[in-house]
């Protein structure tokens, strides 16, 4: 087994910064094999990317110590672009990748820099496009391509240089969970060649079929393996900021033997094993508890001005005070569309919209906005003043509020999101989980009845994910509505008390989150899968919608005391 | 929203040679230059509208039809208040209004719709990289066309962060219909900071991405596209040059297409 890539105490830190963002990172990874690099937000794992094919220290600039070699190559000694023949590299945000104005074109560019002559292009073009699964859009221009296309398109691009070795840097971040199964099974397929693989995620499910596995914490390599010695270690994978495998969760949880890494294997034992008895089929179910009516839509369709069909197809749906939703389905499934009609964003085409049953057209903005917070996608895309607390002020500022409110406002937004203390920080210097917190600070501030959040937990690791949805779930117990779009299912599940499931601009399913997620079937028609957690909870017939709540529940404790 | 102009069919203008293209351009533009009398230049847009519909792309023009009304508009309005003519209509003031000038405002109008056209032609059945592949072919530097070539593409990249920038503003209660002048110099950091940055990290990330794929802007690369000269292409440029050389003919040795002399 000859290496591939070889780590030999690599350390760097980024100009102006003062924490490193690697430390005395060294190990090699064979010719062939697929390494799985995991660890929390700011762990130094995109670094670690970079610095193989250069990146870092050619580009992002900084003090470089130590040295990575790939195929004998020693990258930061070699500009990138000759390194680009040996390393290929697909970056985190792929749609800053994409430069061409077609598919053809985009899988070209690599290839045309290579001086390629026509015909092995077209060659190439052909084959690695059939591998990831676009051939029949060939001439589509990339920008109307779904996330995941464009993710693929991104991968089979870099695929068609055929480079010894490919990194991949997070490439199911921010995509649909169709999107994502596809990116994993892409991947399944690329490990039985003879290119060596390394691909970093946030999540351990992505990491089972990986030979290898590097556990990054605070830029040092805390821990190598393979999936088997790793992820059943579940308190280590937890201080690494990452969400433990829920079957290994769960059997070290009940104290069964074994440690099985997927759903298949853990049914599998259980069965065997008769670790637990079979359960009739009558969970309980707990039903909803409405308030009163805050948002109403009735009948209401919606067509974009350039599209050909509706987005959005005779919606009627009512949202109550203290409501917290999940709204669930596929990029393009309307889920957006949708809530953009809640806060007067979007005016419907036909039908009504009503907020405390007064019509939305009615509203003033400034009304409007005191009523429903919308929290966008990317923080990156509201920040702007140069302090934290100038930013959070600039909603009940705008909207007239008295000095005494908005200073009272601010500070217990600042609280409630655990930004206290970062008053006189510079919004633009914080990570994307504190800024994804000054973003919904900044909505908070107003207090709105009710706050709409789109994919809050995108790009976060598992304890930034974890600590945003424990905040949203303290604002909705003192009385905020919250209505989370999602395509994190174990949020869904563990957070919301109701799920809204959309399909092709319908409502396919709406109730209570543990009856949406027992109904397999159903999500499975809107391309959804429940997470591991909930699929085995389903298979044991459980009530149950947390590990704690499943393990209590297995032992015949009570889940509501 | 969406603004990229390129419409992909098959036709006889799609196939011609980018070179061609952007020198036929310049041509028209020229044409357009010799005449201000509003009767040749609606011939010489009707000429324009001709191609867009031969290359099935009216459709991409009614994207635009607001900017072009727009530039139609205000030039038909304001420049008869620059330019002096004999036939005196209206006069107020020291301000005095000519059927001349009024003429001259629309010939500028329906020249100024022409040029657009023209313009937007080229993009509607161009793609980028041909355009950039054209440029260089043509002689201009690699550096200049890929730098026009990438601002032509991250025009509606751009276009699409600030819709969705100013859909996050307002959510926060931004208003944008407010009259006020004050305020609305007020809104312009909230709108201008995020859209700043966001092209920042967009063009950095890209720059990136780029040299990953080995791409460096000095040094030879091969393209998967390469546009032919056909003989449509010389029949294309030969009848636009006969065009040119008879409407400078017109002009010059005829004075036909004048309404006010020694004005292009």
């Amino acid at each position: 087994m000859t290496s591939s890539i070889v780590f030999d105490h690599l350390s760097f830190s980024y100009q102006n910064t003062i924490a490193p963002a690697l430390q005395d990172v060294s190990g090699e990874m064979t010719r062939g094999s697929f390494t799985m690099v995991m660890g929390h937000s700011g762990a130094g794992k995109s670094t670690l990317c970079c610095a193989i094919n250069g990146l870092v220290p050619r580009f992002l600039r900084g003090d470089y110590a130590g040295r990575v070699m790939a195929e004998g190559l020693e990258a930061g000694k070699i500009s990138v672009p000759d390194m680009a023949r040996t390393v290929g590299i697909v970056l985190q945000d792929f749609e800053a990748q994409l430069f061409s104005t077609n598919v053809e074109l985009e899988m070209a560019f690599g290839l045309e820099n290579q001086c390629l002559p026509r015909a092995i292009m077209e060659e190439r073009i052909n084959a690695y496009l059939r591998v990831v699964g676009l051939e029949e859009l060939l001439r589509r221009d990339t920008a109307t391509l779904s996330g995941g296309q464009k993710q693929r398109l991104a991968i089979g691009s870099v695929l068609a240089m055929e480079t010894p070795v490919l990194v991949m840097d997070e490439p199911t971040t921010d995509i649909d969970p169709e999107g994502r199964y596809h990116i994993l099974s892409l991947i399944r397929r690329l490990k039985t060649g003879e290119r060596t693989l390394v691909v970093t995620d946030l999540d351990a499910e992505a990491a089972v079929q990986a030979d290898q596995i590097w556990l990054l914490k605070e830029g040092r390599l805390s821990a190598k393996g393979t999936p088997a010695e790793i992820l059943t270690d579940a308190s280590l994978i937890e201080s690494c900021g990452i969400r433990p495998l829920a079957t290994v969760a769960l059997f070290q949880g009940m104290s069964w033997p074994g440690q099985p890494l997927t759903v298949e294997a853990a049914a599998a034992d259980i069965e065997n094993r008769r670790l637990c008895p079979r359960r009739p089929e009558s969970r309980v179910i707990s039903a909803l508890t409405p308030g009163k009516v805050i948002l109403e839509t009735r009948n209401l369709s919606y067509r974009y001005p350039t599209g050909a069909v509706n987005a959005l197809n005779d919606i009627d749906l009512t949202i109550h005070e203290g409501d917290f939703v999940a709204m669930l389905g596929q990029n393009g499934s309307g889920k957006t569309t949708l809530a953009k009609h809640f806060n007067g964003l979007l005016k419907s085409t036909t039908g009504d919209m009503l907020v405390r049953g007064r019509p939305v057209n009615n509203y003033r903005r400034h009304e409007l906005a005191k009523e429903v917070g919308y929290v966008f996608q990317n923080p990156d895309h509201q920040i702007f003043a140069p302090t934290v607390r100038e930013e959070v002020a600039f909603g009940p500022r705008i909207l007239g509020m008295d000095r005494k409110t908005q200073e009272g406002n601010i500070a217990e937004a600042l609280d409630a999101t655990g930004l206290s203390g970062f008053e006189d920080k510079n919004p633009f210097l914080l990570n994307r989980g504190e800024r994804q917190r000054v973003a919904v600070a900044s909505i908070l501030a107003v207090k709105p009845a009710v706050i709409i959040l789109d994919e809050p937990t995108t790009g976060l690791d598992y304890v930034h994910q974890r600590d945003t949805m424990e905040m949203l779930k303290r604002l909705n117990r003192i009385g905020h509505t919250i209505i989370v779009i999602t395509h994190a299912m174990w949020i869904a599940e563990a957070y919301a008390r109701r799920s809204i499931l959309m399909k092709e601009g319908r409502i396919l399913l709406d109730g209570p989150t543990s009856a949406v997620f027992s109904d397999e079937a159903m999500l499975a028609k809107a391309a959804l899968a429940p997470s591991d957690l909930i699929r085995l909870r389903n298979r044991l017939g459980l009530a149950a919608m947390t590990l704690d709540d499943m393990i209590k529940e297995l032992r015949g404790e009570n889940i509501l005391a | 929203m969406n603004l990229t102009f390129y419409n992909d069919e098959a036709t006889w203008l799609h196939r011609l040679d980018p070179r061609t293209k952007l020198c036929s351009v310049l041509l028209i533009f020229v044409i357009c230059l010799c005449f201000n009398h509003p009767l040749f230049m609606a011939v010489i847009l009707t000429g324009v509208l001709f191609i867009f519909t031969t290359a099935k792309s009216i459709k991409v023009l009614w994207k635009i039809r607001f900017l072009l009304v727009l530039l139609f508009v205000f030039s038909v309005v304001l420049w008869p208040f620059f330019i002096k003519g004999k036939t005196i209509l209206f006069q107020w003031h020291g301000l005095e209004i000519s059927s001349e000038s009024l003429l001259y405002g629309f010939a500028m109008g329906l020249r100024l719709m022409t040029f657009v056209s023209t313009g937007l032609l080229l993009l509607a059945t161009t793609k980028n990289e041909e355009i950039t592949n054209g440029l260089i072919r043509l002689g201009i530097p690699y550096p200049v066309a890929f730098a026009l070539a990438t601002a032509i593409r991250l025009a509606p990249t751009f276009a699409d962060a600030g819709a969705t920038i100013v859909q996050a503003q307002v959510s926060r209660g931004l208003d944008l219909d407010s009259k006020n002048i004050f305020s609305r110099f007020k809104r312009f950091a909230p709108l201008a900071i995020p859209i700043f940055i966001s092209a920042m990290r967009y063009t950095n990330f890209l720059a990136m991405a780029l040299e990953s794929k080995g791409f460096r802007p000095d040094a030879p690369r091969t393209s998967y596209y390469e546009p032919q000269i056909t003989g449509r292409d010389g029949l294309v440029l030969g009848s636009l040059t006969i065009i040119l050389a008879a409407c400078l003919y017109l002009r010059l040795s005829l004075h036909w297409g004048i309404i006010i002399s020694g004005r292009l």
